[in-house]
């Protein structure tokens, strides 16, 4: 038998006219935790969908086990011992726990499913790996860290040796990606292979025996984790020397430009309901909203936006009351807002950058002549202008938004929302799925909106992020307020404790 | 208006009552539980009214030629899973729009059916002959002086009775097998469907398919067992009231059934109150006028309950404060 779990060779993948795997070689020790590394885009994600079956090679070889495979589906990949953890669960919140774990692998008495059986077996997953999950929830009625230990029970059910997990902490606290990394040294003890694709290199430089980098659709090199460290892996991604600990710089804030006042929101899961919490923005400076996803992050900025209902409380944006009021309103009243999702949000995929730019201010001169008719030249102009002055590649303005990178997408967002902001910017997840260079300069841009005394709610998963870019911090759980103190007092340790407590904590500081 | 109060009310609410709303909401039930199975797995089907109107024809094609219901029956299930299949087609291997399909479908067979009614039989309009055999009526002797039951139980037709073996059928097909899972999955989830290994269009062809045999039953049922004859457009939007139905139940077999004899049920009070003085514009927009009503109740009080389970001042643990 192979001495490798995995072996990639040559591969190569394009979508359309886009080359997102070019002739990429990858091997995976059997027993090893292996990281996969690379900007988004770099191709990692693609690399481990086409060794899943997901999308079929163009050129290359694949084998496990020694066996070369061909006509790889999910279907004949599960049968050879490979699992993948999406990045995106592959569970169906409609149904429950276990009927999530059989899908697709039913035991079975005649046609009918055999659930007793099914229980059987799943206990004993969850037993031999000490992973608590409760089997008969729905999916929608369980947190996010156990849904991904539904992923991997799922995954070791199908009788997988080799396990792939896609971004995985991307959704977790520090203490609950301290619990699945020691599930996964315990699955690495029980011989199991692990492939860890990652961005975060200090989880990579933690969890792995060697680490493979990727850039722009090639393998750049693999490493062993002895012989090598951050400095020369972040060097390999991106291809330069990279620094995103942008000075934070201090000045004078001035009067509160937006505040919040017990406001009580409805929201998507019981946890992410916001109840009873107060706080303010000062002119020129960035506070920072810290929480797990899906703590009521999503709600508190569409109910400051104008987007979901507020139950109750009073949001006051520049003096004015803004509760409830129509977004085109809380707008003009000086709020910007850069949504957590560019794409079904932010801007309108079919349209070009300048349509998606002049999007909010059609009616305003200098695009609207006569109130009516739209001035193409204008656009264009300040479209063009942009384009440059945000370094948007490529740099055509007429392009649709679809074509572009999600750092470059992003960017499109930005040079919209930062154009026009008067009083308030809100930047909910800015720097989620791009790559480091966009990261880079989008960051640098927050600090510029700051300078200039505006007001910025910066809402992000990142901890590295908000402990990077704010003055001020309020940490959200459970869609309460855990804590707010100010950046010099923050750590990694102490937010992610706040993090974790359910909102039930008195404010530390202010 | 003639009679008291009392007098309409002890009319229309005679024991007979309940058997004529299942009688009327049958062919709903049937088209409902078509628009059900297909639902689940994620597909809306407008079709269910063309496939309808098909097997209603052909039930009468193959009773008519050959004298037995039960090839009517069954060339009826074919022509409906033939329709179903040219919607499955059109819509998982062209691509095509499934609102679109399913309304060039339906107006196809609209007008197909009143083309071969015109070459095959002669006739336009309606087709009567003693030719065409009824499904038989289910007989149950030691019901005969039993008052109030014999009303209610006897005499229903075999695809009345069919209708509980169905909600039977496919409520342990849909909750109890891996078809069935593997069904809610697709409809709810494709991509979760599709990385545990089940192919998502084989499932989608089959649902739609197998939605094509309960629709071409539902028109059999409305052409040998309902009545005995075909008539143009004879469907009467019952496939789409069967559509509504399915809202009314969310998908679940159980509850789609329910839906329809609701309708079924306000149809034949408005039948009822007829006689006495209602005028028969009122009562023939009863079922339409019912379906929207309840309808709109189900949505709204679906919208409320969403509301409510998302709203931050609900579920509170107990002594909070709010």
């Amino acid at each position: 038998m192979s001495d490798f779990a995995v072996e990639m060779k040559g591969i190569e993948k394009s979508f359309g006219s886009v080359h997102a795997v070019i002739d990429a070689s990858f091997q995976l020790k059997r027993g090893e935790i292996h990281s996969l590394i690379g900007e988004n885009g770099a191709g990692k994600s693609t690399m481990m969908k086409l060794l899943y079956g997901m999308y079929g090679i163009d050129n290359g070889e694949i084998l496990v086990n020694g066996k070369p495979m061909t006509g790889l589906t999910p279907k004949v990949a599960i049968a050879n011992g490979i699992g993948m953890v999406h990045q995106e669960f592959m569970l169906v919140n409609e149904l429950t726990v276990l009927e999530n774990v059989i899908l697709g692998f039913e035991p079975k008495k005649g046609i009918i499913i055999d659930f007793h059986e099914a229980r059987k077996q799943i206990q004993h997953y969850i037993e031999e790996y000490n992973m608590d999950v409760q089997i008969n929830k729905r999916i929608d009625q369980i947190s996010v860290g156990e849904a991904q230990r539904v992923e991997i029970i799922k995954v070791l059910s199908r009788g997988a040796e080799t396990i792939i997990l896609d971004e995985p902490t991307g959704v977790l606290t520090p203490q609950e990606t301290r619990k699945l990394f020691d599930i996964l040294y315990t699955l690495k003890a029980a011989g199991k292979s692990i492939i860890f694709i990652s961005h975060k290199l200090n989880e990579v430089m933690e969890i792995s025996d060697r680490i493979t980098v990727m850039r722009q659709g090639r393998v750049i090199g693999t490493v062993n984790k002895e012989d090598t460290d951050p400095r020369e892996l972040s060097k390999m991604m991106v291809g330069r020397e990279v620094f995103l600990d942008i000075k934070r710089t201090k000045q004078e804030v001035g009067e509160p430009v937006l505040v919040v006042e017990d406001l009580w929101t409805s929201g998507e899961k019981e946890l992410s309901k916001i109840r009873g919490i107060s706080f303010d923005v000062k002119a020129g400076e960035i506070v920072g909203i810290a929480g797990v996803d899906g703590n009521g992050q999503s709600e508190l900025v569409e109910a400051i936006a104008g987007l979901r209902e507020v139950e109750r409380g009073r949001v006051t944006l520049a003096g004015v009351d803004i509760t409830n009021k129509s977004p085109k309103l809380i707008r003009e009243t000086g709020l910007a807002h850069i949504p957590e999702d560019r794409n079904r949000m932010g801007l309108n995929r079919q349209a070009s950058i300048t349509d998606n730019i002049i999007i909010t201010r059609l009616r305003k001169p200098p695009f609207a002549k006569g109130g009516l008719v739209l001035d193409e030249a204008a656009a264009q102009k300040t479209a063009e202008e942009l384009v440059k002055e945000y370094d948007v590649r490529p740099p055509r303005a007429e392009a649709l938004t679809s074509s572009l990178s999600g750092g470059n997408a992003q960017k499109v967002v930005v040079a919209r929302e930062v154009t026009e902001v008067k009083k308030l910017l809100i930047a909910s997840q800015p720097t989620r799925g791009i790559d480091i260079g966009a990261i880079e300069s989008i960051r640098t841009i927050l600090q510029r909106v700051k300078a200039q005394g505006i007001g910025v709610l910066l809402v992000s998963a990142e901890l590295e992020e908000i402990l990077s870019l704010s003055d001020r911090i309020v940490v959200l759980s459970e869609g309460r307020i855990a804590g707010t103190m100010p950046v010099e007092e923050a750590n990694e340790e102490n937010l992610g404790m706040l993090m974790l407590s359910g909102g039930r904590k008195e404010e530390t500081a202010s | 208006m003639s009679g008291s109060i009392s007098e309409i009310l002890s009319s229309v609410f005679a024991p007979s009552l309940w058997y004529a709303a299942l009688r009327y909401s049958t062919p709903i039930m049937y088209a409902g539980l078509c628009a059900a199975l297909t639902q689940q797995a994620g597909i809306l089907n407008i079709g269910t009214e063309g496939i309808m109107l098909m097997g209603a024809f052909l039930a009468v094609v193959g009773g008519y030629f050959t004298g037995s219901w039960i090839i009517g029956i069954l060339l009826a299930m074919a022509g409906g899973v033939l329709i179903a299949w040219f919607i499955a087609v059109g819509n998982l291997r062209y691509r095509a729009n499934m609102p679109a399909i399913c309304t060039a479908m339906n107006l196809l067979v609209l007008g197909l059916t009143r083309f071969l009614l015109e070459t095959m039989f002669g006739t336009a309009g309606s087709f009567i002959d003693p030719k065409i055999p009824p499904i038989p009526k289910v007989h149950l002797a030691f019901l005969d002086n039993i008052p109030v039951l014999n009303e209610i139980f006897n005499n229903w037709s075999l695809t009345e009775w069919m209708v509980i073996l169905f909600v039977v059928l496919l409520y342990i097909l849909l909750y109890k097998t891996t078809w069935g899972l593997h069904m809610r999955s697709v409809g709810r989830m494709e991509q979760a469907a599709q990385t545990a290994g089940i192919n998502v269009t084989a499932i989608k062809y089959q649902a739609i398919l197998a939605g094509g045999a309960l629709g071409g039953l539902a028109g059999a049922h409305l052409s040998l067992g309902y009545s005995t004859m075909f008539v143009e457009n004879m469907t009467n939007n019952r496939g789409f009231m069967g559509i509504a139905a399915m809202w009314f139940g969310n998908a679940n077999p159980l509850g789609t059934v329910a839906g329809a004899y609701i309708f079924g049920f306000f149809d034949s009070v408005g039948n009822r109150l007829q006689p006495f003085g209602f005028p028969s514009q009122f009562v023939l927009a009863m079922p339409y006028l019912i379906t929207i009503i309840v309808l709109a109740v189900v949505l709204w009080a679906q919208k409320r309950q969403i509301k409510r389970k998302k709203s931050s001042l609900t579920g509170l643990p107990a002594g909070e404060p709010t």
